[in-house]
């Protein structure tokens, strides 16, 4: 941990995404209220809480499929709090969804294809597709199954894959131990930090504390929809507060 | 193929729960019922082909050409349907209109002059086309857009019931600048025999509907499986959100989806026009024959519509022209939407569709 907390040192600390004060809703239901946090560049942080907290909310704000109605979201020094989903994605972000969220009749590789859509690069695409069947060796195997008949472990797989097929200098990703087999889990986390080794910011959603803060340098604890605590990983994992709430101690 | 998905899990169609209900569990006996009903219709064809066989493969033929005509409709239901999961059910109407401005385009507009079918003629008719079809791209992007849109996140009925209501509109906009007068341009296409085998025959007038017909419907194929919009039709059909993650801008997807089916729409207008006559209210019977088509084919899924809308062209010739036991034109509607209503009860998915449409 302590190598990766220096990796993200020795490059410029400069804050990526920045969130300030952001209000969210559902209709009447108000879901985030008044989240501000920021990731800085070669960074894991990590967003852990409850379920229901906001944790999804906050992300779909930020990639747009959910605009704030107050507050300021920037990325890189820009204002993205109104931009539609489709242009964030251009922008550099891209996300690994709760759920997975593939398209379950295309084939894992046209999933990983739809992930560079926006590109005007599209030659690199071979290129890519290849880095992804590097860090998942079982996607390659798989490449022209349908992705909705793959295993939940799989297609958690492909929906990161397909994420880094945008090139993102942000990658998010939502729950992504989410219903699967421990082994599964770990190797998720060990590509988490094989991505950010490569030099992606990553900021990842977890209900599984343990895993998330291990794997992170930052982390915010979300409650209703509020901020409660914000730390470096190793202190948090060290909360009382944490301890008994997410960690499973008495 | 463009088969709709709703991301929330609750993934079976109204059209499925619909027949779920009805029906519960799916009972054996339906398909040995259904192959009975199968196998008395293929007598009664082999029967009537043995007896009339010039008859049969002239209605046939007519069939086919009908078909092709259907298919066009049918089509715009289903691409609508798979996009949106809307039964968007002024299509039918968007049709009518069509070809009625077709009508003015070609004897207004262009002048053209009915007595007689010359290659000019056939020549205006296309270029007509070149004109609805635009048109009514534009238009029908613009319903979805002024109608439909809003209504995105509301309750789905909410959306199903306005397009009830944009169908009566454009119905009654068909009437306010044409009246209650049925209007053809049946003249302009030439109806010398294309080839005569005996008593077959079939003339130019049916084999331009399907020298149109057949590269339109190979192009959409083609536009829809390989090209970067037709992906992104594909992307947003199966899960909006995540092709919103992609970089897809859905609504400009959702506008090119509906601007696709109105100029099919309008291709069908034109033909119908050139085969038969129509008037303001045509839209509602035809595109109701058009969505059975979509739904025998699975709705959702292009090939299934045309091929929905080839057997009911089959079904209507057939029912009207063959002479052994044929219930008569009388009947066709009851055939037709006999036939929307054992598929929604014993097979809602169509004869493509999918059997339970997967879950992401
Ligand atoms: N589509 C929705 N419609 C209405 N309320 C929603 C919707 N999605 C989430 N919520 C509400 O917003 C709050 C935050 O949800 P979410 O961000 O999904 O939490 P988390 O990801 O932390 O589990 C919850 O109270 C949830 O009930
Ligand atoms: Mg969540």
């Amino acid at each position: 941990m302590s190598s990766h907390g220096q990796a993200a040192e020795g490059r410029s600390n400069g804050v990526v995404l920045r969130l300030d004060d952001v209000h969210t809703y559902y209709g009447a239901i108000h879901a985030l209220k008044g989240i501000s946090l920021e990731v800085r560049e070669g960074e894991v942080v990590t967003l852990i809480g409850a379920n229901g907290a906001g944790k999804s909310t906050t992300l779909r704000s930020i990639n747009g499929l959910n605009t704030p109605r107050r507050g300021r979201i920037t990325f890189e020094g820009r204002d993205i709090t109104n931009a539609p989903a489709h242009e964030v994605v251009k922008l550099g972000i891209s996300q690994a969804p709760e759920g997975r969220r593939l398209f379950p009749r295309m084939s894992v590789y046209e999933n990983l294809e739809m992930g560079a859509f926006q590109r005007s690069d599209r030659h690199a695409l071979k290129e890519d597709v290849d880095r992804v069947f590097g860090l998942f060796p079982r996607l390659a195997e798989r490449k022209d199954q349908k992705a909705g008949t793959m295993s939940g472990g799989e297609q958690q797989m492909c929906a990161i894959g397909r994420a880094l097929m945008a090139r993102p200098r942000l990658l998010m990703l939502d729950e992504p131990s989410m219903g699967l087999a421990p082994i599964f889990v770990e190797r998720i986390f060990e590509i988490v930090k094989e991505i950010n080794e490569q030099g992606t910011t990553i900021l990842l959603v977890e209900q599984n504390a343990l895993m998330a803060l291990d794997a992170a340098n930052r982390g915010y604890v979300l409650e209703t929809g509020q901020i409660a605590l914000a730390d470096e990983a190793s202190a948090l994992r060290e909360n009382e507060q944490v301890r008994k709430a997410y960690l499973g101690e008495t | 193929m463009l088969r709709g998905h709703m991301p929330d899990g609750a993934s079976n169609s109204p059209l499925s729960r619909m027949g779920a209900i009805l029906t519960g569990p799916r009972p054996g006996f339906v398909s040995v019922l259904g192959l009975a009903v199968a196998g008395l219709v293929l007598l009664w064809l082999f029967v009537n082909a043995v007896q009339t066989p010039e008859l049969f493969a002239n209605v046939a033929l007519i069939g086919l050409t009908n078909g092709a005509v259907f298919g066009l409709v049918a089509l715009g239901y289903t691409l609508v349907y798979g996009i949106l999961q809307l039964i968007n059910f002024a299509h039918g109407d968007v049709f009518a209109l069509s070809g009625l401005v077709g009508f003015t385009v070609l004897f207004s507009v262009f002048k053209v002059s009915a007595d007689a079918a010359s290659v000019m003629t056939v020549l205006a008719v296309l270029a007509a086309l070149a004109i609805t079809v635009p048109l009514f791209a534009t238009i029908n992007a613009t319903i979805e857009f002024v109608a439909y849109r809003p209504l995105r996140h509301s309750p789905r009925l909410a959306a199903l019931i306005t397009a009830v209501g944009v169908s009566f509109i454009v119905q009654n906009i068909g009437l306010y600048f044409y009246d209650v007068r049925f209007r053809s341009a049946s003249q302009l296409l030439p109806r010398d025999p294309v080839f005569e085998l005996g008593d077959i025959s079939y003339s130019w007038n049916k084999l331009i509907v399907l020298l149109i017909t057949v590269p339109a419907l190979i192009a959409l194929t083609w536009f829809v499986r390989n090209t970067r919009q037709g992906k992104a039709m594909r992307a947003v059909a199966q899960d909006r959100d995540a092709a919103a993650m992609m970089g897809i801008d859905v609504n400009r997807t959702i506008s090119v989806t509906f601007a696709l089916a109105g100029s099919l729409a309008a291709i069908g207008g034109m033909l119908f026009l050139t085969q038969f006559n129509l008037r303001y209210d045509t839209g509602f019977e035809l595109g109701l024959i058009a969505f059975t088509a979509a739904v025998l084919g699975g709705i959702g899924n292009l090939q299934g519509a045309v091929l929905g809308a080839m057997l009911i062209g089959f079904i209507q010739a057939f029912n009207e022209g063959l002479t052994w036991l044929s219930p008569g034109s009388d009947w066709t509607r009851s055939i037709v939407f006999g036939i929307l209503i054992a598929i929604l009860v014993f097979r809602p998915e169509g004869l493509l569709g999918e059997r339970t449409p997967e879950g992401a």
